[in-house]
C-alpha cells in the first residue's frame, strides 16, 4: 500500500466536500438539528397523561387512593363531575377518567372488594398502560396505608382487586401497532412517493429531457398534472397493497372506512409527487436529491404526532407541528382506523381540508417551478 | 413579406448576471433554407436556439418563429428541437421515446419514417441505455423529427456520429429542405458548416458576419472558412 496514493484519494474527498456546501451542512448541521428535536420532545414538556378523578364515594377509601395517585406523581389529575369526565374523554382533553362510585368505601370494607371503574380513551396504548399501571400502583400503597382495612387484611381476608376498565375506541387487544400502524400507513405512502417522484424528475430534468418537454407543445399544467397521474397511479397500487397487507395480514385494528383511508393516503401521495417536483428544483444532482430526505422526512417523523403526541410537544413547537402536512394525515389516519371516524366527524373534515389544501399548494409550488426554470 | 422567414431574431439581449450570452444579435432565416450557426463553445448558439423556442426570455428584442412572436406554445408543435446532448429516456425503447415524442405533439403517424430516416429501424426496440453514442444522437434526432416539423432546430446534432452517416443525414436534411423545412443548425465543426446554405458566424453573443462559406471566405480574403472565423474574430474584438 502507496500512503502518497492514500493520501492523494484522502485530500481529493476533502476537496470534493469543501465546494459542495450543501453536503458539509447535511453532515454537521443535520444532527445538532434532529438531536435537538429528540431534546425538546423528550424532555420538552411533561408527557404525563391526563386524567380526571370522579370521586363519588361516601367513604374515606377512595380519597386515600386519589391521594396516592396524586403522591405517585405519574399522572395529570383532575378531580371533577362524572358529566364533565365523559364529556373531557370524547373531545379528547383527557386520556382517560378513574371512577370511584358511592358505595366504594361500604363495599371495601363489608366485601373487601376494590372496585374502581377506569374509562380509557384508548387510542394510544401507552397512555391506558400508563394509567392502569398508576392506578395499580396507587391502590396497592393506600391499601397497606388504610387503618381500617390493615388488620382485616391482616386477618387473612385479603382484599379482592377488580378494576373495570372500559375502552371508548380499541379495546383490551389493542396494541403498539395499531397505534403506529395507523400513522405508518400515511407515512409509508408519502415518504417512497416523494422519494420516487424527486430523484426521477430530476433524471428528467438532468438527462434533457425536460428541455425538450419545454420546448414542445406541451403546457406546464400538463407536465404538472401528467406527472401527477403516472405517479399517484403507482401510489394508488401502493396504497392498495400497503392497506391490505396492514389491515388483512398483519391484522391492525381499524373501525372505519377503508375508502376514507384510501382517500387520506391518495391524498398524501398526491402532495408527495408535488413536493418532490418542487424540490427537485433546488437539486442538481440525484445525491443532492436524496439529502432532501432527512431535511424532509426526519422532522414529519419526529414531529408529526406519530411518535410522540404533538400535546407533549413545547408550545412553539406545537406550531411547527401544525405546520407540517403528515400532522394532518397521521391525525386523520388515526381517527379513522381507530375511533372509527367518518366524514361526519370535525376532526376528520378539519384533516383531510388540511391535507387538500397542501396538496392544492404543492401542486401549485411545483407549477411554479417548472415555470421559474424557464428564464 | 414576413412570411417569408422561418426565423425573425431582431437586437436579441439576454444576460445572465454581469455575462451578456446574447448582445444584440439580429438574424434572419429564410422558409425552406439551411442556416448554419458557427461558433466556439460559450458563444452563445445555445442560448439562441433556446430563445427561439421560447425558453429563454430575451431582456429586449423579439423573437419572431414561423411568423409567432414567440414565447408562443401553440407554434411549438411546428418545431422539431434537438437538445445538444442527447436529451432521451434510458429506459424505454427507441420505439417508445419516439413514439412519446409524437404523442405529445398529438400525432402517432411518423414514428416509423422517423426512425428510418435516422436508420433505427432494425434497433426500434433496443433499450436507449444499450446504445452507442452515435446511436443516441440518431435516436434524438428521429424524436425532433417525428412531428414533421416546419422548423427543425438542431443543436450540434453530429457529434459523435462517424463520417459516413454524418453524410447521409446531411443529404436527408437537404431532401427536408427541398420539401419546405427550414433547417437551422448550430456548430463548431467548420468542415460540417460548410454543407449549410448560408453561414452566421456568433462570437461572445454577437453576430460576426452572415453568408455563404464562399461569401465568408471572400470577406476575409482567406481560402479556408477555419481562417476566415479567425480573421473575422479578430477584427471585430
Amino acid at each position: 500500500m502507496n500512503l502518497h496514493r492514500v493520501f492523494a484519494i484522502w485530500r481529493r474527498i476533502l476537496a470534493q466536500f469543501r465546494r459542495d456546501r450543501r453536503t458539509l451542512a447535511l453532515l454537521f448541521v443535520v444532527p445538532l438539528v434532529i438531536l435537538s428535536l429528540l431534546y425538546f420532545l423528550l424532555r420538552g414538556g411533561g408527557s404525563k397523561p391526563t386524567v380526571d378523578i370522579v370521586n363519588e364515594d361516601q367513604g374515606p377509601v377512595a380519597g386515600v387512593i386519589a391521594q396516592a395517585l396524586q403522591r405517585g406523581d405519574k399522572l395529570d389529575l383532575h378531580g371533577t363531575s362524572l358529566d364533565t369526565a365523559d364529556a373531557d374523554l370524547k373531545a379528547g382533553r383527557a386520556d382517560a377518567y378513574i371512577y370511584f362510585p358511592g358505595d366504594f368505601s361500604s363495599r371495601a370494607v363489608s366485601g373487601h372488594v376494590i372496585q374502581p371503574e377506569v374509562h380509557l380513551e384508548g387510542s394510544q396504548p401507552g397512555a391506558s398502560g400508563a394509567v392502569v399501571g398508576a392506578l395499580a400502583q396507587a391502590m396497592q400503597s393506600a391499601l397497606s396505608a388504610l387503618p381500617a382495612a390493615g388488620p382485616a387484611a391482616a386477618q387473612g381476608a385479603p382484599f379482592r382487586v377488580d378494576v373495570k376498565v372500559s375502552y371508548l375506541y380499541g379495546g383490551p387487544g389493542f396494541d403498539t401497532l395499531d397505534y403506529f400502524g395507523a400513522a405508518f400507513i400515511g407515512l409509508v405512502v408519502f415518504f417512497l412517493v416523494f422519494v420516487v417522484t424527486s430523484v426521477s424528475f430530476l433524471r428528467e430534468r438532468s438527462q434533457g429531457t425536460l428541455e425538450r418537454l419545454m420546448a414542445s407543445p406541451l403546457r406546464r399544467s400538463e407536465i404538472v398534472v401528467g406527472y401527477m397521474a403516472g405517479f399517484a397511479t403507482l401510489a394508488l397500487l401502493q396504497s392498495v397493497e400497503v392497506i391490505v397487507f396492514g389491515l388483512y395480514v398483519l391484522k391492525i385494528h381499524n373501525s372505519g372506512s377503508v375508502a376514507l383511508i384510501f382517500l387520506i393516503s391518495l391524498l398524501m401521495a398526491i402532495s408527495a409527487v408535488n413536493l418532490g417536483i418542487f424540490l427537485s428544483m433546488f437539486a442538481r444532482t440525484e445525491f443532492q436529491a436524496v439529502q432532501f430526505i432527512p431535511l424532509v422526512v426526519v422532522p414529519q417523523v419526529l414531529l408529526s404526532g406519530i411518535i410522540f403526541p404533538i400535546q407533549t410537544e413545547p408550545g412553539w413547537l406545537q406550531v411547527v407541528s401544525r405546520l407540517l402536512p403528515l400532522t394532518y394525515a397521521v391525525s386523520g389516519l388515526r381517527d379513522v382506523m381507530i375511533k372509527g371516524a367518518d366524514l361526519a366527524w370535525g376532526s376528520v373534515q378539519l384533516d383531510i381540508a388540511v391535507v387538500l389544501g397542501f396538496t392544492v399548494l404543492l401542486v401549485g409550488a411545483a407549477g411554479a417551478t417548472l415555470r421559474r426554470r424557464v428564464a | 413579406m414576413a412570411a417569408e422567414y422561418a426565423v425573425e431574431v431582431e437586437g436579441v439581449v439576454k444576460k445572465f448576471g454581469s455575462l451578456r450570452a446574447l448582445d444584440g444579435v439580429t438574424l434572419h432565416v429564410q422558409s425552406g433554407e439551411i442556416y448554419g450557426l458557427l461558433g466556439p463553445n460559450g458563444s452563445g448558439k445555445t442560448t439562441l436556439i433556446r430563445a427561439l423556442v421560447g425558453l429563454v426570455r430575451p431582456d429586449s428584442g423579439t423573437v419572431t418563429v414561423l411568423g409567432k412572436r414567440m414565447p408562443d406554445v401553440a407554434v411549438l408543435s411546428r418545431i422539431g428541437y434537438m437538445t445538444q446532448a442527447a436529451a432521451l429516456y434510458p429506459d424505454l425503447s427507441v420505439e417508445e421515446n419516439v413514439g412519446f415524442f409524437a404523442a405529445i405533439n398529438g400525432t402517432q403517424d411518423n414514428v416509423d419514417s422517423a426512425l428510418d430516416f435516422v436508420e433505427l429501424g432494425t434497433r426500434r426496440r433496443s433499450v436507449v441505455a444499450e446504445l452507442s453514442g452515435g446511436m443516441r444522437t440518431r435516436a434524438s434526432l428521429a424524436c425532433a423529427l417525428v412531428n414533421r416539423p416546419r422548423l427543425l432546430l438542431l443543436d450540434e446534432p453530429t457529434v459523435g456520429v462517424d463520417p459516413q452517416l454524418r453524410r447521409q443525414l446531411w443529404d436527408g436534411f437537404h431532401a427536408m429542405a427541398d420539401q419546405g423545412t427550414t433547417i437551422l443548425v448550430s456548430s463548431h465543426v467548420m468542415d460540417e458548416a460548410e454543407r449549410a446554405d448560408r453561414l452566421g458566424l456568433i462570437l461572445f453573443g454577437r453576430l460576426l458576419a452572415e453568408g455563404t462559406a464562399r461569401q465568408l471566405t471572400e470577406q476575409a480574403g482567406v481560402q479556408r472558412l477555419e481562417d476566415a472565423f479567425l480573421k473575422l474574430s479578430e477584427v471585430r474584438s
